[in-house]
């Protein structure tokens, strides 16, 4: 396939040709103020656009990772405060920090959807404040700077959050800042929109394919909590203070589980 | 030829706006709509206008599938009886129909050799007084929602630049179609949504409990939990509540 992208992370196929200049990531911040219709565009406009990848594949979080021109972005579902995966992610390590707050259950998405707003750590090897002490130690040994949290949410509907991250520290342009807002909210539109081709009561594929959602680590928690005779709830509780524990990922000690090369026991209280 | 001959490129000329900007203006102008609460007839009429501005035909239409599973005309950048009648005629045949079938676009028909293909689209167009007709899919991933209809008074090709300024807006319209549909439904939407990943979560932890108890990979006890729900003609997802919960014994199920 195809580099369809520049080096400023702009599109230079058919689409583009028409689009406004983008006041991308190079631009200078705030010498000049782009409309929101103008960011929608863009988003729009490569969302639509055909010439990349297969027919009806999705790139919702390719779109997110270059209409901000960050390093990498995931997009994770979450329902209550509990995160129910991942829906896409661009690379190896938005996959991992995606992995690691499901794991954790704490992180940029998570914290951006509770609260509702964007949740910003421009350096994370040296916050002003520090958070996510589970989540930040991995996340920098892996080569991430900074992340950047964006809630989607469609009215007062919530569904999850978008992170990003970035390969050096250093706070978002006012341009990327609001881009990656506009295309928050239009991933949560997408979503839903997505969800609304399928049928009731059943994932819609183009939202499986290409997710990752954990499917090992409630298998895990089910066989679990029949080794400990307790509910899943507490099943996975246990299998992710195991994991905490280990210093390994969730999804890891889950698939260990089910190979039934793991077992936990009621007297282990190293489980 | 529509009733408004002109409007837009008359003014491109005397201003000497690029065509290229009045186009990204017009996209700007389409997304800004998309803000908030827009109207969709509002922004499809938008847009037929400026298809008639932008690209060099004499008259553009809508049509969107209706619930029924007809299309209907949505918006027409003329009001004209014989125009607005070329879109009614098109619910049983015509380039929208066939356009949408095959989501492909049709593009520089000549409505003089088209008399077999529409019997009673083609001379329709004719006598209205245009010469080619040319047709572009509303479509985005599996779904085909409409199409974008222009008409030419006169038989020149249409340019491909303008053949793809014309998808390009066929695609926004569509985006934006979409998106609008699921604001407006975003509570249902996002239940559906969570039911469907919740219902999805049980079942594997269901496989997990009977793969533990039975002794059965994730495969086999699946199998166990779908005969078990079939067999006592059950939903599979209740079946799999009831075995996570408890309620129901790894050994109750059928073999």
């Amino acid at each position: 396939m195809r580099n369809r992208l520049t080096d400023q992370g702009r599109l230079d196929d058919s689409h583009a040709v028409w689009l406004p200049s983008p006041a991308g990531p190079g631009a200078a911040t705030g010498e000049r103020q782009v409309v929101s219709g103008e960011r929608r565009l863009r988003i729009i406009a490569r969302l639509a656009d055909r010439s990349g990848g297969a027919v009806g594949e999705l790139r919702l979080c390719e779109v997110c990772r270059d209409v901000t021109g960050l390093a990498g972005a995931g997009i994770m579902l979450l329902s209550g405060d509990l995160p129910l995966g991942s829906m896409c992610a661009t690379g190896r390590l938005s996959e991992l920090i995606q992995d690691l707050q499901f794991t954790l259950g704490e992180g940029p998405c998570i914290d951006a959807h509770r609260l509702g707003r964007p949740v910003m750590e421009p350096d994370l090897a040296h916050p002003a404040v520090r958070r996510w002490p589970a989540f930040s130690g991995p996340a920098i040994d892996a080569g991430v700077r900074a992340v950047f949290a964006f809630p989607m949410h469609v009215g007062g509907v919530r569904l999850g959050a978008v992170d990003f991250y970035a390969d050096h520290p250093g706070p978002l342009t006012d341009d990327q800042h609001a881009d990656a807002l506009v295309m928050a909210g239009m991933a949560a539109e997408a979503v839903l929109s997505i969800q609304s081709d399928g049928s009731t009561g059943v994932l819609d594929t183009d939202i499986e394919r290409g997710s990752n959602l954990q499917h090992v680590v409630h298998q895990a928690a089910g066989m679990v909590s029949a080794q400990l005779d307790v509910s899943v709830a507490v099943a996975l509780l246990r299998l992710r203070s195991y994991a905490f524990g280990q210093k390994r990922l969730l999804a890891d000690v889950a698939a260990d589980v089910v190979a039934r090369l793991l077992r936990f026991s009621e007297d282990d209280e190293d489980n | 030829m529509g009733d408004r001959p002109n409007r837009g490129r008359a003014v491109t000329r005397g201003l000497e706006i690029p065509r290229e900007a009045l186009l990204a203006h017009t996209l700007v102008a389409l997304a800004d709509n998309l803000v908030a609460d827009f109207d969709v007839v509002e922004l499809l009429t938008l847009l037929a206008d400026r298809c008639v501005d932008v690209l060099d035909v004499s008259a553009a239409g809508l049509m969107l599938l209706s619930p029924d599973g007809d299309l209907r005309v949505m918006a027409s950048s003329s009001e004209a009886a014989r125009v607005l009648e070329l879109f009614e005629v098109q619910s049983d045949e015509g380039p929208c129909v066939d356009c949408f079938h095959a989501g492909q676009p049709i593009v520089n028909l000549d409505l003089d050799q088209a008399t077999d293909r529409w019997p009673c689209f083609a001379p329709k167009a004719l006598e209205a007084g245009f010469r080619s007709v040319h047709a572009f899919p509303m479509r985005l991933r599996q779904q085909t929602i409409g199409a974008l209809n222009l008409y030419r008074a006169d038989n020149g090709r249409m340019r491909d630049t303008d053949v793809v300024a014309a998808q390009a807006l066929a695609d926004v319209a569509t985006i934006a179609i979409l998106q609008h549909r699921a604001v407006r439904d975003a509570q249902l939407l996002n239940e559906q949504l969570s039911q469907a990943l919740n219902s999805r979560i049980v079942i594997e932890q269901a496989k997990g409990v009977v793969s533990e108890r039975a002794g059965l990979d994730m495969e086999q006890a699946f199998a166990r939990l779908r005969r078990h729900a079939r067999n006592h003609n059950q939903r599979l997802a209740d079946v799999a509540q009831a075995v996570s919960g408890k309620a129901l014994a790894v050994s109750s199920l059928d073999a």
